[in-house]
């Protein structure tokens, strides 16, 4: 069974160590507010945006921003789709399943906990959870997938 | 499902390596198939009936529960 959509798996290692620097980097500049003073103030282009927080708002205009978040959000999520999506050393059937297992699993738990948020985090915290759910389903797969693939080379580290 | 793949495996003298390399899967899977712990694609299936030649049903049984 040939897959073609799955990224080279020459790409794995680099993509994993990007990856999770990349979102250590992320959650630690949303969490430590010595690091929110890193800033590189940028014009960016926005479709729809407000000039900082709460100035005046409009359509297709450049407002001022500050980049780095920006620059590490596309980092950890370019490199978290290919790591995720990459290919196995050995690729067969039975990981094709393992991973379609641990898509749909990491689906229902990241909405789960999703909707738990939804209903139980109010005010200015819920936007913490929205900057979290930017890759919480990638992050939740990954991690599922990982374990799962563990198991499955530990399972047959002996022969019968 | 049950399958006699070791028993087949036996008889051309194949570790489960050599029947992996084979059939173009990892080792892991042919144990989890001998295993009974999961069940082929089609395709699978009959790549492994024509390597051991015998006819899919002789290598895959049915049981009770499918």
């Amino acid at each position: 069974m040939k897959t073609n959509y799955l990224f080279p798996n020459r790409l794995k290692f680099i993509s994993g160590v990007l990856f999770v620097t990349s979102s250590l980097m992320l959650t630690l500049y949303y969490s430590v507010s010595q690091f929110g003073q890193f800033e590189f103030k940028a014009k960016v282009f926005a479709i729809y945006g407000n000039d900082g927080f709460l100035g005046e708002s409009g359509w297709f205009w450049g407002v001022d921003n500050s980049i780095l978040d920006e620059i590490l959000m596309s980092i950890v999520i370019t490199t978290g789709v290919v790591f995720a999506f990459c290919k196995e050393k050995h690729e067969d059937e039975l990981v094709a399943s393992i991973r379609l297992r641990s898509l749909a699993w990491a689906t229902i738990l990241n909405y789960s906990i999703l909707l738990f948020c939804y209903l139980f985090i109010y005010g200015m915290p819920f936007l913490n959870v929205l900057n979290v759910a930017m890759f919480s389903q990638l992050l939740i797969f990954i991690l599922l997938f990982r374990y799962k693939m563990y198991r499955f080379y530990k399972s047959a580290a002996y022969e019968e | 499902m049950k399958n006699n793949i070791k028993v087949q495996r036996a008889i051309h003298n194949l570790t489960q390596q050599d029947l992996a390399d084979k059939i173009g899967v990892s080792r892991q899977t042919i144990n989890a198939l001998e295993a009974g712990k999961y069940v082929p694609s089609t395709v699978l299936a009959l790549k492994l009936a024509r390597l051991f030649e015998k006819t899919v049903n002789e290598v895959f049984q049915l049981e009770d529960d499918d």
